[in-house]
Formats: C-alpha cells, structure tokens, sequence
C-alpha cells in the first residue's frame, strides 16, 4: 500500500514554496516610540539577535519543536504561533498592499487618510503643549491649573497616538501574531539557556503606545477577569489590602511550571524561588517592591490567624520591554530584604494562600527608592507578622499587580520545612471539640 | 297520584301562546337542583394542621455554639450571613461560637436579612467591606513525628534567614536536590510501600515505585548477549515481508469471494 499523502505533504509544500517565500511586509508606519530611533529600527525587524540564526532557520515559518530548539539557541525566537508558522509556510504571503481585492483597497485607502489626519493633529497638539509651558503659570491660573492643563492635553495626545493607529491591519497583523512572543510550552526537553531565553523574550514593540494598548485590552478581555475572580473568592480584598485595582499583568512560575491564579502548588515545587513576568502597560522605568504574603499562618494562642512574609525585594527596575524578573536573579545587597522561605503550610491547618504583590514605588515620580538597610532593621518588618497593610500605608507605595497561589500540607512539606530550617514544624492540627451550652437546670418542681 | 307538573324554562318566556303542553311528557320525572356551593374540601376552609414551630429559636446577641438553630422558616425569609449557614429546609444554624445578630447589609444586597453570629457580644455586622475578616482558628494542635526524609539532616543544615554564606542571589542554597538526597539515604531507608492518593481515588503506592519492585527486591536479569545482531534483522524483516504477503492474499482472497457472491 502507498504511504497516505498527507504526512508528506508539508515537506513538499516547503520545497514548492521555498522560491516564492517572501519576507512579512515591513510596518511602514512612523512609530511613535519612547526610544531613540536606532531602537525603532531594531523593531522593525522582529527581534535583535545576538548572534544571526543559521540561514535555513526563519523566525517566521520554523514550525518543527526541533527548528524551533535550534533556533531559540540562538537567541531569536519563533513569531507567532507554531500553526500560524506552518500556515505562512504553505501560504503566498501577498502583502496587503499587493491583495487583488478592490474594496478592500480602498478601505485602506480611506484608513490611510484618517491616519494622515491624525498625525496633523498630533503635529498641532505637540506645538500646543510646546506653547503652553512657556507661557508663565500666572497667566493660567495658578501653577495647579497650568500642571492640570498640560497633564489634559498630554493625555489627548497620547489618546491621539492611539488613534491614528488602532485601525491600521498591519499593526492588527502584527498584534495577532504574536508581537515577537513565541508561545512554545516549556516541555522538559527545553535546557535551562533556552529557558533563561524564553524568560526574557524580547517584547520590543511594547515600546509604543499602540501595541501597549492593544495588549492592555487584551489583557482585560480575560486574564485580569480571572484574577479578579480569585482575588475576590480567596478574599485577598479584605483580609491584605483593602482596595486592589491590577494595572499590570503578572504571571508566575516555578522552574518550568507555569501557575495559574490560585493554583495549588506542590510544597517542592515552590521549594526554588519564583520567576515573575510583570507587564505594565503604560511607558517608562519604574522601581518596584515585590512582596510574597502568607496570610493564614495559624496562631493557637489566639485562636486566629497571622501573616508572615516569604519574600521581599525593593528597588527593582521594571519597564514595558523588561518584563522579566527571576526572583532568583535579584541582587542580595541591592534589592533583597527577606530572601525566599519556601512556602509551607502545617498538616491539619487550612490552606495558605499566597499573595506575590508587585508595588510601585511612587514617589514625586515612579522613581523614588526605598531605603534597604533601614528596611532590614526596622522591627516593623521581620518576616512574621509582617502585614501588607501596613507596608503599602505608610509610604508612597501603590500595588499595581498581584498573583496567588495557594499551598497545603503534602509529603513533601516535611523536607521542604527541614532543608529550610523552620523549626516547629512537628504539629499536627486536628478540630477543637466544640463547646456545648451550658445547660440550665429548670426547678426542681418540674420534674415531679 | 299526580305527576309533579314542573314547567319546562321554554314556558316561562313570554311566548306562552304556543300551546307547547303536549311536550310535557318528555321531561324528566324527577329533578334536582345543583349545589352552588362545595359542600367539601378547600372552599370550606381546610383544618388548620398542627403548629409547625417556626420563627426565631435564638433572639439577638444570644449566645450560640455550632450547630445550634437559630430561625426556622419556610422558604428565605432570612439569609445566612457571617458565621452562619443555612440547611435542607432553609434553617438558619450557627457555625461558630457567638451572639446572634439580625442585620441588613445593603452593599451585598439591598433587600435580604441576614443573620449572623460575632465572637464578641457587642460587634457589629455587617463589617466595612474592606476590613480584614475576623476569622477563628478553631483547632487545636499537637505532637506528630516527622517524616522519614525530614528527620534526616541534609549535609549543611540551612539556618533559614541570616545565614549569610549559604545564600546565594536570594536563594538558599539547599544541601542537594531531593532526588540526590533520595539516592544517599536509600540505602539506610527502611522499605516502605509509599501509599497515597492517586487520581481517580486510589490508595495505592505510585506507578513510578510499582516499577522499582524488583530492583528494590533485588532480582537479578541475566544480561543480554548481544550475538549476531545483522542475522537477527534479517530473521525478523523476512518474517515481516511473510506476514504481508500472507496478510494481502488473504485479503485478496477475502475481496474475491464477495465480488462472486455480489455477481
């Protein structure tokens, strides 16, 4: 019998198209990049390598996990989803300035010159904010009025730059194919360099306000819907902060596991420190706080509950483009005020929940850095006990994204507990018999 | 005796002028009248049941242990609220240790009662929403041994915080992974059939130590003799092709015999 032919079909359609193969047609847009223009250059092509890839290796149509492997070893990563891949590869790839379709044609035509509109008025708005802070704050009112004035139209310009791009279906393209994200699952064949390589992939076009947008809104669709989901059925509102509002996206792992929001974790997975991935979504550094919470540390002698803290870090620098922060990689003397106590619950007890905050540090500017030595021996701040709360009220500090997970007692605890040194851990929980009423003997007629 | 003469309504009309008296003959002899009324059942008011004890068992701030009744009802009159749960037939019932409390919380909802117990006579509910919850531990803790794999000491014992030469970037540097550790220590651990859950509710050791059985029981497999590897290829492609010749003849054979019974 002859082979079935479909399972050779994808080779030939590599060596019919390998001719016709051309490049994604190259965002012609002026971007509007906080960057200098070398970078936007750098953004035009999908990402910078540090080493050119082997030539038969395009970030673009590699589609076997094997290319894919080879590839990431040289520091590019595949654009995209592994089937949009294959797809490009059996496709034409017409630009769409080439597509034989003349009404769409003429619907770019008509995007086009909304665009060019938009760009005036973006030209216009800057000369505006140029004139208006020269012009000295008495004239406006008060130097309360001029800064509100200038921070209004500030925020039409950036709502202008969105605008003259949020139509535009190469940059919709682009978005949907990944934005240079690779979306390959860490399976244990992956080394620890190609890991390292995925952590810190390189997102160059959230850079402009437009992709930052575009993943923003993606971000609310789902993900942040869920998180709020779990932040108010775990009860994190109440019990460690009182308000929450996330602006950024945070997602957490340990090793090569990933961890949804809530999730139960394996006391010898969480053994290693987390790495986080924080997207924020507005432009600029920024220094941040990262905090791990327990917060149902059980306390017997008063019957409740308290809260110690696993992890602290301040000063750490992140951006929409440095996303990556491997607690593990943190500086000790730099950031590092509690290092990572591996989280552990007692046998018995009730679950812990685990709460990882990224903090801003907002000082006069997203910039102000806390004092790590006065931190380290301020009494306030010992492991346990220590409460968000009171963390977060005291200095200019304001929570823009959090995770949890959520650990209970397993085999694994007792040598998780030993190899850390915890000390108490030989206790095992079980319910309190519960009071009765005190009963009430009725008088002695009664009974008779 | 006369039969009793009882008009037909067609009488009663004014057209009496007919002379319709010869159909008297063909009604009915005898006629009841229909009740207006049911003289049974729901319309005269069934009897009331006994009493079913509903209402309040337990008054405001009274003092209540878990599982005492605090409202029976029929349906929601009220809801559960802090401490609280409600059962099968809607009975409100205490969860912890407490005073009652009737209360109206309409941030949550602006219509329902609730009530709720408070572990100090005095406390209000509902509490601001952004207030930490009051929570009661509720147990009591004692004495356990350790694991096997925790009451052995790792060879650099970690002193958590403060160690300065054991961390390393944040982390602390563990004596050995576990499965390091695993291999130092087996020889010295007792055998133990590791039992637990597995999915699908099994209790049973895992699959991983089911397959160690006979290196731990220390059964010997002779080793392999690797002779001629070239003959043995040959041996096994030849009685491959043979399978398949077989297989298709037979096959061949098979798609014969149907055509000639189709023909």
């Amino acid at each position: 019998m002859a082979m079935p032919t479909y399972t050779i079909r994808p080779a030939l359609h590599c060596l019919r198209n390998a001719a016709r193969r051309r490049p994604i047609p190259p965002c012609s847009s002026p971007s509007f990049t906080t960057s200098t223009q070398r970078n936007v250059e750098a953004l035009e092509t999908t990402s910078t390598p540090p080493a050119p890839p082997p030539p038969n290796l395009d970030p673009n149509t590699v589609f076997t996990p094997r290319d894919e492997r080879r590839l990431l070893r040289t520091g590019v990563h595949p654009i995209g989803s592994r089937r949009r891949r294959a797809s490009i590869l059996s496709s034409d790839n017409v630009p769409f300035e080439q597509m034989p379709y003349q009404c769409f044609q003429e619907a770019r035509a008509v995007l086009a010159e909304d665009r060019s509109r938009k760009l005036l008025e973006i030209a216009e708005m800057r000369k505006r904010i140029a004139f208006w802070q020269n012009v000295p704050a008495s004239d406006l009112g008060g130097e309360y009025a001029k800064r509100g004035k200038l921070v209004r139209m500030q925020r039409y310009l950036e709502q202008l730059k969105i605008l003259a791009d949020v139509n535009d279906p190469v940059i919709k393209k682009r978005f949907e194919d990944g934005m240079g994200e690779s979306d390959i699952p860490l399976t244990p064949t992956l080394m620890l360099v190609e890991l390292m390589l995925i952590l810190g992939r390189d997102l160059g076009d959230m850079e402009r306000p437009i992709y930052r947008y575009l993943a923003d809104r993606k971000w609310r669709e789902y993900k942040r819907k869920l998180l709020m989901q779990r932040i108010s059925q775990m009860h994190i509102v109440p019990d460690m902060l009182p308000h929450l509002d996330p602006i950024a996206e945070v997602s957490l792992g340990f090793g090569r596991r990933n961890v949804q929001p809530g999730e139960f974790v394996d006391s010898r997975v969480s053994e290693i420190p987390a790495r986080l991935n924080v997207r924020v979504f507005d432009k600029g550094e920024r220094l941040v706080s990262i905090a791990v919470v327990d917060q149902d540390v059980p306390d017997e002698e008063r019957d409740s509950f308290g809260s110690r803290c696993h992890f602290l870090a301040v000063n750490v620098p992140l951006s929409p483009t440095n996303t990556s922060i491997p607690l593990f990689k943190l500086k000790k003397e730099e950031h590092i005020v509690h290092p990572w106590l591996p989280p552990y619950a007692e046998k018995g007890a009730p679950y812990h929940r685990l709460a990882v905050f990224v903090i801003q540090q907002d000082g006069a500017w997203k910039g102000a850095s806390l004092d790590i030595k006065a931190l380290r021996e301020s009494s306030r701040n010992k492991r346990d006990g220590w409460k968000i709360r009171r963390f977060v009220d005291k200095k200019p500090l304001k929570p823009i994204g959090m995770h949890l997970f959520r650990s209970k007692w397993d085999e694994g605890t007792d040598g998780v507990v030993t190899r850390a040194g915890v000390e108490g851990m030989n206790i095992e929980f079980t319910r309190k018999k519960p009071e009765k009423l005190p009963y009430k003997k009725k008088d002695g007629a009664r009974y008779r | 005796m006369r039969p009793l003469c009882l008009r037909s309504p067609r009488l009663t009309l004014p057209s009496h002028t007919c002379p319709s008296f010869q159909w008297l003959p063909l009604l009915p002899l005898h006629h009841s009248r229909p009740a207006s009324h049911a003289s049974q059942g729901r319309a005269n008011k069934a009897a009331q049941g006994p009493g079913k004890r509903l209402g309040a068992k337990k008054g405001a701030s009274e003092l209540v242990v878990p599982g005492n009744i605090i409202f029976r009802q029929r349906g929601t009159h009220w809801f559960p609220g802090e401490n609280c749960d409600m059962g099968r037939d809607h009975t409100i019932f205490a969860k912890e240790k407490g005073y009652v409390c009737f209360y109206k919380d309409p941030e949550t909802n602006p219509k329902r009662k609730y009530i709720g117990v408070v572990f100090e006579r005095g406390m209000k509910l509902p509490v601001p929403r952004n207030k930490p919850r009051n929570r009661r531990l509720g147990l009591v803790g004692r004495e356990r041994e350790m694991g096997t794999l925790a009451s052995i000491t790792p060879p650099r014992v970690t002193s958590g915080e403060g160690n300065e030469a054991l961390e390393v970037g944040g982390m602390t540097e563990q004596g050995g992974t576990l499965r390091q550790q695993d291999k130092r220590t087996r020889a010295k651990m007792p055998e133990l059939k590791q039992m637990g859950i597995r999915p699908g509710y099994q209790y049973r050791e895992s699959n991983r130590h089911i397959g160690r059985v006979a290196e731990r029981a220390q059964v010997k497999v002779g080793e392999f003799k690797k002779r001629g590897r070239f003959l043995a290829w040959r041996k096994v492609n030849a009685r491959r092709t043979k399978r398949a010749e077989k297989k298709a003849s037979r096959s061949r054979r098979k798609k014969g015999s149907k055509n000639k019974s189709k023909n």
